[in-house]
């Protein structure tokens, strides 16, 4: 505690000015923190919710899509509008748009997502002059999903990450059989 | 060839000199900067010019592009003279100071009280840029300006005199010269808590962070500068960096030795401008670390510590000089 | 403590007893001036309209101007799913995300009697821990900004604190993805498990932080400046506390020892052991004080967490496959969790589907702006800043 009088406040003065000056004097010597973004990027994490983009099958090079409209009705901005395309083997997406700049990024479409079609990417870098330019139709987004690196969330590991464990094999006998796991 | 008339030597000197001034102070502002944000983990002005070397070049250009604006119900002449009345003061006061043995532009036998002096009168260019502008907010801050330049001049006026009472005159290159064996801040005692007032009371008369109350007035508004744009704007930051930098040539000047240091004569100046950058950047070091003192505290500062501690030293000085052998 | 009279350094000295509040005043005062504080102005926190009267340089009156950031997410909660709405969440109180989210989800779990599995449970105390760290990082750099001015040792403490954020935003990041929105929680549990290597991460940002609030502490303590602004300043005496409605810190800090994570645990919060700060002061110093030692709670909890984390399903629920998924029964729970700012609530009223009938915010921020008119009046104009600063709203979850 401070003692009263003129010498005591004189020197809790010097010793609190003391103390504030050596720390800035401290952080005079640390590397600063600035990352010189864009000579510089800084190294985004594995999950990083970036650009949206559509994704082809890495083994047949057909696209994932197949227009079932999930991502378009858990949106909750609702910037996503498919129209299915029917086909004899699969269905496809005839017309995807996504409105980037009303986009929320919250991920909800890459998790709905049954084929893993929709993902987001490690990267923001799509800097436009003009807000059209981010209405993005299908072509645009498989070329996002081609440019730009895929973030480790697709729609089947987000569920198995979240899923409640499998309840004990059927094969073991008396065991009450294991109701579903909620409403699908 | 005939040698140039006095007139002209001292013209050529004074012109070299200012802008030589000028230049150092933009430059200054720029360390300022990237000393500052080293101390807050950044790393300042980095893209204009390689390591921003060029950003005091841009913000010129930029205030010379801006707008003039003037208020309509403002004094316009006052308005428009305040930034000049403010800068010449400022700019004046490098004359007196000697660079090195003999590199002076006016070496006068009163340069300390020619500095003092003529630093204080920045005060007039202020009150005149607050009352010009016409403002309730510019025209209080001036007010407290004025009354805190004022107060914190004694004590800066009586800690330069613990120098000039230690070497007998009060020609700056006599004191400089006086100080080849021990610099006066190394002086026991008394050097010490000279400096220390000095740079206090340099500080406030600065109206720097921690005593800039006066720019924050009530936080929302700007101080006595608050309607000055472009060119006049600049001219008041001139004015006010030329002031800190000069302080601080003096201070270096007076206490730390001048141009003395290590190495051949010709590096003299040299580190002169060491010294004073030096000096400088414990100030910013000052104004990075502190909240804002309130006014009262400013003044009872001022009034109850700085002036008392600068008398009595003055008077301990003077007993040191009668005595000392 | 008792401000000492008539020294170098309090110079205007009031009474010499400990803080009074401050309910007369001695101006023998002319005409009064009503100044406008805002809605935009340097303060920074948020878009805040009080309309002050002066009488010279004292604060007579303040009448609080709101509903500038209304947003409307109370008629929002009303369209959106129980799926989709803890997405958006966070921008109610954007300086606490976490909790925020916590409170709709645990009120509609509430309704619905889902239950959450333990790790969980510990994950999402974890979040909200570290989120508290994170928002007080916010509060202290801008209330020293507000009172130090934007160009000298305010913006130091300001970089400063938002440099030790970042650290926590990073966590955030490598476990979500997001920096603030960041649909961490669902119905069931959570919706993302710990990465790898984000344990030690997370050791190493709690150990740094513990380490800079020392810093910190060193610069403002002790400080005369510092302390003459806040102590004996916006003083809320404990009548005033306890029945004006405020909730969080400011309760804290006037000697109330209430914390809803402890007097009504939710999400596992019993298994942890961690004390609440009080002071009995009731002034800025004191509110900060219950601040920074709650940083150091929150160290503690977080510390206590990934030592011992179950575990375990991440949620009791699958995954959302479909926006309708989650219906709750019909009926209305109100949830309330200690968010850093006070108690926020979510009063939920469910209908049987998939979107809730109403749902309503109690903003911690909203409730604590009552006590304003108690504590400014008698106060200087800079005053106000330092108070305003120590209330800490946040305009997102004031106006919704």
């Amino acid at each position: 505690m401070r003692s009263a009088g003129w010498l005591g406040e004189v020197s809790g003065l010097s010793r609190a000015i003391y103390r504030a000056m050596r720390i800035t004097l401290l952080n005079l010597f640390r590397t600063p923190v600035t990352v010189n973004y864009p000579d510089v990027e800084r190294a985004y994490p594995d999950r990083y919710r970036g650009l949206l983009a559509l994704t082809y099958d890495k083994d047949t090079g057909e696209e994932n899509c197949i227009g079932c409209r999930l991502c378009e009705f858990v949106c909750p901005p609702a910037v996503i509008k498919v129209e299915m395309l029917k086909a004899e083997t699969r269905n496809y997406a005839k017309t995807f748009t996504l409105e980037l700049y009303a986009c929320e990024f919250c991920e909800l479409c890459v998790q709905v997502c049954p084929t893993d079609a929709i993902v987001m990417t490690r990267s923001f870098n799509m800097p436009t002059a003009d807000r059209r330019e981010m209405l993005l139709d299908k072509d645009r987004l498989h070329a996002i999903g081609l440019e730009f690196e895929p973030s480790w969330a697709t729609g089947n590991l987000l569920r198995d990450m979240q899923a409640p464990p499998k309840k004990t094999k059927p094969d073991v006998p008396a065991a009450a059989a294991a109701p579903p796991g909620g409403d699908a | 060839m005939t040698p140039l008339p006095p007139l002209a030597v001292a013209a050529i000197a004074g012109f070299i000199l200012l802008n030589a001034v000028v230049g150092m102070v933009t430059y200054v502002t720029l360390l300022e900067r990237k000393f500052a944000a080293r101390m807050q983990s950044r790393i300042g002005p980095y893209r204009v010019g390689p390591h921003g070397l060029l950003q005091p070049i841009a913000d010129a250009v930029k205030l010379m592009l801006k707008e003039d604006l003037v208020p309509r119900a403002a004094d316009r002449r006052i308005f428009n003279l305040a930034p000049v009345i403010f800068l010449i003061p400022c700019l004046l006061i490098f004359a007196t100071i000697p660079f090195a043995p003999g590199l002076g532009v006016a070496d006068l036998n009163i340069g300390v009280l020619f500095f003092l002096a003529v630093s204080s009168m920045e005060i007039v260019g202020l009150f005149m840029a607050g009352w010009g502008s016409n403002n309730k907010y510019a025209l209080i801050s001036a007010m407290r300006a004025v009354n805190q330049i004022i107060s914190y001049d004694l004590p800066f006026i009586f800690a330069a005199m613990v120098p000039v009472l230690l070497t007998g005159s009060m020609r700056l290159s006599d004191i400089a010269a006086a100080q080849h064996g021990l610099w006066f801040i190394f002086y026991p005692v008394i050097g010490q808590l000279a400096f220390l007032a000095f740079v206090i009371a340099s500080v406030a008369a600065e109206n720097r962070v921690p005593f800039d109350i006066l720019e924050a007035e009530s936080e929302l508004v700007a101080g006595f500068r608050v309607e000055y744009s472009g060119m006049k704007f600049a001219l008041i930051q001139l004015g006010e960096y030329a002031h800190v930098l000069g302080t601080s040539c003096l201070t270096a000047l007076l206490f730390l030795g001048a141009w003395s240091g290590p190495g051949p004569a010709w590096l003299g100046p040299v580190w002169f401008l060491l010294k004073a950058i030096l000096i400088f950047l414990l100030l910013t070091w000052v104004r990075w670390s502190f909240v804002r003192i309130r006014v009262d505290q400013i003044l009872a500062i001022s009034w109850k510590l700085l002036l008392p501690l600068t008398l009595l030293l003055v008077i301990a000085t003077a007993a040191v000089v009668v005595w000392r052998p | 403590m008792s401000i000492p009279r008539d020294s170098l350094l309090h110079p205007t000295v009031g009474d010499p007893s400990p803080p009074r509040v401050i309910t007369e005043l001695d101006y023998a005062g002319t005409e009064r001036l009503t100044m406008n504080m805002g809605p935009q102005h340097p303060s920074a926190h948020g878009v805040f309209r009080a309309v002050l009267t002066l009488e010279g340089e004292t604060v007579v009156a303040v009448d609080a101007v709101l509903g500038y950031l209304h947003r409307c997410h109370e008629k929002l909660a009303e369209t959106l799913t129980y799926v989709q709405y803890p997405t958006i969440a966070s921008k109610t109180d954007y300086v606490a995300a976490m909790t925020s989210e916590l409170a709709y989800v645990m009120a509609a779990e509430r309704i619905g009697a889902i239950d959450v599995p333990k790790r969980a449970q510990y994950l999402r105390v974890l979040v909200a821990e570290l989120q508290r760290i994170a928002s007080h990082c916010l509060w202290l750099g801008t209330w020293c900004m507000d009172m130090g001015g934007a160009l000298g040792g305010g913006a130091t403490i300001f970089l400063y604190c938002i440099r030790e954020r970042e650290v926590v935003l990073d966590l955030f990041e490598a476990l979500v993805g997001a920096r603030l929105l960041y649909g961490f929680h669902q119905m069931g549990g959570v919706r993302y498990d710990l990465p790898a290597g984000w344990v030690a991460q997370c050791r190493a940002a709690t150990d740094l932080i513990e380490a800079r609030i020392l810093e910190y502490e060193s610069m403002l303590e002790d400080n005369d400046f510092f302390m003459m602004r806040t102590q004996g300043v916006g003083v809320i005496s404990r009548e005033v506390a306890e029945t004006v409605g405020i909730s969080g810190p400011l309760l804290r800090g006037s000697g109330v020892a209430y914390d809803i994570r402890q007097a009504a645990p939710y999400s596992s919060y019993e298994d942890f052991t961690f004390s609440v700060p009080s002071q009995p002061a009731g002034d800025c110093f004191a509110r900060y004080r219950v601040r920074m030692d709650e940083f150091r709670q929150s160290i503690r909890i977080v510390r206590q967490i990934v030592d011992g984390l179950p575990e375990g399903p991440i949620s009791s629920r699958p995954g959302v496959k479909s926006v309708v998924q989650v219906r709750i029964p019909k009926g209305e729970a109100y949830a309330r969790v200690e968010g850093p700012r006070g108690e926020v609530g979510c009063y939920l009223i469910a209908d049987g589907g998939p979107k809730p009938y109403r749902m309503k915010w109690r903003g911690a921020s909203f409730s604590n702006l009552a006590v304003l008119p108690h504590i400014i009046p008698g106060h200087k104009v800079a005053d106000v800043v330092a108070i305003m600063g120590s209330v800490d709203p946040v305009f997102g979850e004031v106006d919704r």
